[in-house]
C-alpha cells in the first residue's frame, strides 16, 4: 500500500469527489459557452477581474468550509465583514500605518468568532440561530456607529491599496496568490493533520469523537475562531477594493459562500466535504454571475439561474448518493 | 413433511456489494410452524439475506417463491404486504405513538368517512396481544416501554398483517434471562399459529433450546442446514468457521503488579454509589452484573463520559480529572463503549481512519499524520481479528457489523494504554474472532495493562478474569478471586 493510501483514500471514496468531477465538468462548460457567447470574457481583464473577486469569497468559503466540516455553520461572515473594516480604517486614518490597523481588525474578528463559539458550544444553542442573531446585531451595529455613510480611507497608504487591487504582471491579483497559499496550507490541514482528522471526526458524530477522547466544544470553538479569522482576511481585501469601510460591505456575502461551499459538496450535516470541491463551487458561482453579467442577463434571471442551478446540483448529488 | 408446508423458498440468490460476494447461490427452505435458526459468522451473509427478505436490499439473481409463487419485493412496505415481517434490531416504532397505532401503522382501521376507529383499532390489538399471552396496554405510548415489550409490539405488528413469515435478528440481544424466556414462549406461540420463523443469533445455546432446524452461513454460501436433533455444537461451530475451535478463554497465568488505576468512591447523581477498587498492572478485572446494577455507567464515569458528582480517581498515583474524555485518553485510558451505534463508528471515515480516532497521535510529529505509519499498524489489526475489508480505505460504513464491532475493538486495541475498559467486547461477534479477542486481552495484560472487562457472559466472565468485581444497585456487592469464583456466588452477588 502505498503511502498516503489512508488519507487519499478517504478523498477517493467521499462521494463529494464524485461529485467534483461533474462539477469540473459543469466548470468547463460554463467556461466555454461564456466564452462562445461573450467577446468581453476571454479577456485578460476581465479573467483577472473574477479571479480577484472569486479570491475574496474563497479565502472565507474556506474558514466556513472547516466549520460547516466540524457540523456548525456561521452566517453571520458578511456582517462580519462590515464591522472589522471599522477598526481597520479608522486606526489606519488615526495612525497612518497599514498593519496597526490590520491588527485590530483580526482581534474584532477572532472575538465575533470565540462570542460566536462560546454561544453554540457552551450554551448549546444551534449555530444558525446564534449567528442570524449576530448578522442582524452586526449589521445593526455598523449602521449604529457609521450612521450609513462610509468611512473612507484617507492614510492614502500604498499596501492598504495594493492588496486589494494590486496585479502581479498586471494580471494576477494578489488578493489571488494569498487565496491559494490559504487553500493549500489548509488542504494540507485537512488532509495530513491530526486537526483535520479531529474536524471531520466531530463532525460526523460528535458522540463518537468524545468517546475517543476529543473535546469536541473546543474542536468546534476553534472552527469557529478560524471562519472569523479568515472571513476577516477577506473582509480586509474587501475593504481595500472599496477603499473604505462600508457600511453594506458584505451584504448577502454570507449567502454566497455557503452555496457555493454546499454546491462544492461539503455537507451542511458535518463531516464531510473538501476545499478542492469547495474552490470549484466558488469558481461556479463566481463565473455564472461574471458571465451573465457580460452578456447583459438582468440581474432578476442571475439570481434565477444562480438558485436554479445550486438547487440542481445539491439534488444530483444527493440523487447519486442513492443510488451508490 | 409435506410439500405444502413449505412457505418460503429462496433459490440461488446472489447479491453483490462493491468489494464483497454478500450472497452466493443460497438456497433456503422454511416450512409452516418452523423456527429455523440462521447462524454464521459476521459477515457470513444472514443479515443480507434477512434484508433482501425485508425488502430493504434487491438481490442481483436469484427467485423468492413464497406459498409457491414467485416474489419480487421492492420495498419493506411490499414485503410485509405479502406476510413477511422482520423485526430488526433497531426497532422500526414511533416512540411517540401508541401500543395500537404501531400496530396499525401500515392501515389504521378507519370508520366510514376516514376517520380513525380507535376503539377498533385498541380492540383488534388487544385481541392480537392476548393471542400470544402478552398483557400490554394498547393506549401505552411506545417510549414508555421496555425493548423486551416494544419487540412484542413489532411481532403483533406482523401478526396485524397476518404475516406468514416473522425473521428475527438477533432478538435476545438486549434482553434480560427473564425477558428471553417470555420472548420463547412467543416465538412457540407464533410456531403453533403455524408461522415460519428465521431467528438470527450468535448464541448456540438458544439454538438448540429453542429452534427446529440450524442452518449455517459462511463466506456468503450456505454450508449447512440440519434438523436441531441430528446435530451438536461442535457440528454448527465447525460449519460456521471452517475448522474446529479448541482454545476457548486462554488465560495464562499473569503476574499481578503495582495498582495502576485507583477509583475512590466514585458516585454518579443517577446509578454510581461510592464504588471503590483498584486494577493493578497485568491485571484482568471482570466486572459483572445484572441490567441497571451500574456497570456500564461505572465505566462511563471512569473515562468521563458522564459526569461524576463524588469520587476520585487516580492513575498510577496521579489524579485523574472526572468528567473529561480528552483528558482521560491523554492519561491513558481506553474504553470501548457499549454503545456501539451512538458512540462507536463515525460512518462517513474509512475503516483505518475510524481505527486510529484515539490513536493518530501516536502516528503524528507536529500534528502531521505519518501515512506509512498509520496504514502498517491499521493493517496489523485487521490481519489479527479476521477484519473482512476489500481495504483500509474502503468506508467503515459498508462493512457488516461484525467486522465493524472489530474496527471499534482495534480502536483500542492498537493505542498505546495504562487502563484499557472492555464494556462486552464479545457482543455481536463471531465464535472464530471472539478467541482471537480473548487471546488479545490475555496478551494486554501480560503487557502490562489494567484490563477491566465487563460482561454480562458468565462463561466469559470467568474465563478472562483474573478477579471479579460483582455490582448491584451501583455498589461493588462481591469480590471474588479466579479460583474461588463460581456462578452462583456471582449471581447470589449480583442480586443482593
Amino acid at each position: 500500500m502505498s503511502q498516503n493510501a489512508v488519507n487519499r483514500g478517504t478523498a477517493r471514496l467521499s462521494l463529494a469527489r464524485f461529485g467534483e468531477l461533474g462539477l469540473l465538468a459543469v466548470l468547463v462548460a460554463l467556461f466555454l459557452v461564456f466564452t462562445f457567447s461573450s467577446k468581453y470574457f476571454f479577456t485578460p481583464k476581465n479573467l483577472s477581474n473574477v479571479l480577484g473577486q472569486i479570491s475574496l469569497t474563497m479565502v472565507s468559503a474556506v474558514g466556513l468550509s472547516l466549520l460547516v466540516i466540524s457540523g456548525e455553520v456561521d452566517i453571520s461572515i458578511g456582517s462580519l465583514q462590515a464591522v472589522v473594516a471599522l477598526p481597520l480604517v479608522l486606526v489606519m486614518n488615526a495612525t497612518g500605518s497599514f498593519w496597526l490597523g490590520v491588527l485590530p481588525a483580526l482581534a474584532v474578528g477572532v472575538l465575533i468568532g470565540i462570542i460566536n463559539g462560546l454561544l453554540v458550544t457552551r450554551l448549546k444553542i444551534n449555530s444558525l440561530i446564534v449567528t442570524l442573531g449576530m448578522y442582524y446585531l452586526l449589521r445593526g451595529f455598523v449602521y449604529l456607529v457609521t450612521g450609513k455613510v462610509p468611512i473612507s480611507d484617507q492614510s492614502g497608504k500604498d499596501l492598504f491599496f495594493m492588496v486589494g487591487n494590486g496585479k502581479l504582471f498586471r494580471f494576477l491579483p494578489y488578493m489571488a496568490l494569498l487565496m491559494i497559499v490559504i487553500v493549500v496550507v489548509f488542504m494540507y490541514v485537512l488532509r495530513h493533520t491530526t486537526y483535520g482528522r479531529r474536524l471531520y471526526a466531530v463532525g460526523g458524530s460528535p458522540e463518537v469523537a468524545r468517546a475517543v477522547g476529543i473535546n469536541p466544544e473546543r474542536l468546534k470553538l476553534s472552527a469557529f475562531i478560524l471562519c472569523s479569522l479568515l472571513s476577516t482576511v477577506s473582509a480586509i481585501l474587501l475593504a481595500s477594493r472599496l477603499s473604505s469601510a462600508n457600511h453594506m460591505a458584505g451584504q448577502g456575502f454570507e449567502f454566497q459562500v455557503v452555496a457555493a461551499i454546499v454546491l462544492g459538496g461539503v455537507s451542511l450535516a458535518g463531516g464531510v466535504g473538501n476545499l478542492l470541491g469547495a474552490l470549484i463551487g466558488v469558481l461556479i458561482l463566481g463565473l455564472i454571475q461574471n458571465g451573465l453579467s457580460l452578456m447583459n442577463v438582468g440581474t432578476q434571471y442571475q439570481l434565477v439561474i444562480t438558485g436554479a442551478i445550486i438547487i440542481l446540483a445539491v439534488a444530483v448529488d444527493e440523487l447519486k448518493k442513492r443510488h451508490g | 413433511m409435506n410439500e405444502n408446508d413449505v412457505i418460503l423458498e429462496v433459490r440461488k440468490i446472489n447479491k453483490e456489494f462493491p468489494g464483497v460476494k454478500a450472497l452466493n447461490g443460497v438456497d433456503l427452505i422454511l416450512r409452516r410452524g418452523e423456527v429455523q435458526a440462521l447462524v454464521g459468522e459476521n459477515g457470513a451473509g444472514k443479515s443480507t439475506l434477512i434484508k433482501i427478505l425485508a425488502g430493504v436490499y434487491r438481490k442481483d439473481a436469484g427467485e423468492i417463491l413464497f406459498e409457491g409463487t414467485p416474489l419480487e419485493l421492492h420495498s419493506a412496505h411490499d414485503s410485509l404486504q405479502r406476510g413477511i415481517k422482520v423485526v430488526f434490531q433497531e426497532l422500526a416504532l414511533v416512540p411517540q405513538l401508541s401500543v395500537a397505532e404501531n400496530v396499525f401503522l401500515e392501515s389504521f382501521p378507519l370508520k366510514r368517512g376516514g376517520a380513525i376507529d380507535w376503539r377498533a383499532m385498541n380492540g383488534k390489538t388487544q385481541e392480537i396481544l392476548s393471542s400470544i399471552n402478552l398483557d400490554l396496554n394498547p393506549s401505552r405510548k411506545v417510549s414508555s416501554l421496555t425493548i423486551s415489550q416494544q419487540q412484542m409490539v413489532e411481532i403483533a405488528r406482523a401478526l396485524s398483517h397476518e404475516a406468514k413469515v416473522v425473521i428475527m435478528d438477533e432478538p435476545t440481544s438486549a434482553l434480560t434471562p427473564n425477558e428471553v424466556r417470555s420472548l420463547f414462549e412467543v416465538i412457540r406461540r407464533l410456531k403453533a399459529l403455524g408461522i415460519g420463523i428465521l431467528y438470527v443469533t450468535h448464541k448456540l445455546e438458544e439454538v438448540f433450546e429453542l429452534c427446529d432446524r440450524v442452518t449455517v452461513f459462511r463466506d456468503g454460501q450456505l454450508v449447512s442446514s440440519r434438523a436441531v436433533p441430528e446435530t451438536n455444537t461442535n457440528e454448527v461451530v465447525t460449519d460456521m468457521v471452517g475448522r474446529a475451535i479448541t482454545t476457548l478463554f486462554p488465560r495464562t497465568h499473569s503476574v499481578r503488579g503495582e495498582p495502576v488505576l485507583t477509583v475512590r468512591g466514585l458516585s454518579t447523581d443517577k446509578k454510581l454509589k461510592g464504588v471503590s477498587f483498584e486494577v493493578h498492572a497485568g491485571e484482568v478485572v471482570g466486572i459483572f452484573g445484572l441490567l441497571g446494577a451500574g456497570r456500564t455507567e461505572l465505566a462511563r464515569a471512569i473515562f468521563g463520559l458522564d459526569p461524576a458528582i463524588a469520587g476520585e480517581l487516580e492513575l498510577r498515583g496521579r489524579k485523574l480529572r472526572l468528567g473529561s474524555t480528552s483528558h482521560s485518553a491523554h492519561a491513558g485510558l481506553g474504553l470501548l463503549t457499549e454503545d456501539r451505534k451512538g458512540e462507536g463508528l463515525v460512518l462517513q471515515m474509512s475503516v483505518a481512519q475510524n481505527m486510529t480516532l484515539p490513536s493518530v497521535r501516536e502516528f503524528a510529529r507536529f500534528g502531521l499524520i505519518r501515512a506509512k505509519e498509520e496504514n502498517s499498524r491499521s493493517q496489523e489489526y485487521v490481519q489479527r481479528l479476521a477484519i473482512k475489508t476489500p481495504s483500509l480505505r474502503h468506508k467503515v460504513e459498508y462493512l457488516s457489523g461484525g467486522n465493524q464491532q472489530k474496527v471499534l475493538l482495534a480502536r483500542w486495541l492498537m493505542k498505546k494504554l495504562e487502563v484499557i475498559i472492555l464494556d462486552e467486547p464479545t457482543r455481536g461477534i463471531d465464535v472464530g474472532a471472539k478467541a482471537e479477542i480473548h487471546k488479545l486481552i490475555d496478551e494486554l495484560a501480560m503487557a502490562g495493562l489494567a484490563v477491566m472487562v465487563l460482561t454480562s457472559e458468565m462463561p466469559e466472565l470467568l474465563g478472562v478474569s483474573d478477579r471479579i468485581l460483582v455490582m448491584s444497585g451501583g455498589r461493588i456487592t462481591g469480590e471474588f478471586g479466579r479460583e474461588e469464583a463460581t456462578q452462583e456466588k456471582i449471581l447470589a452477588a449480583a442480586i443482593a
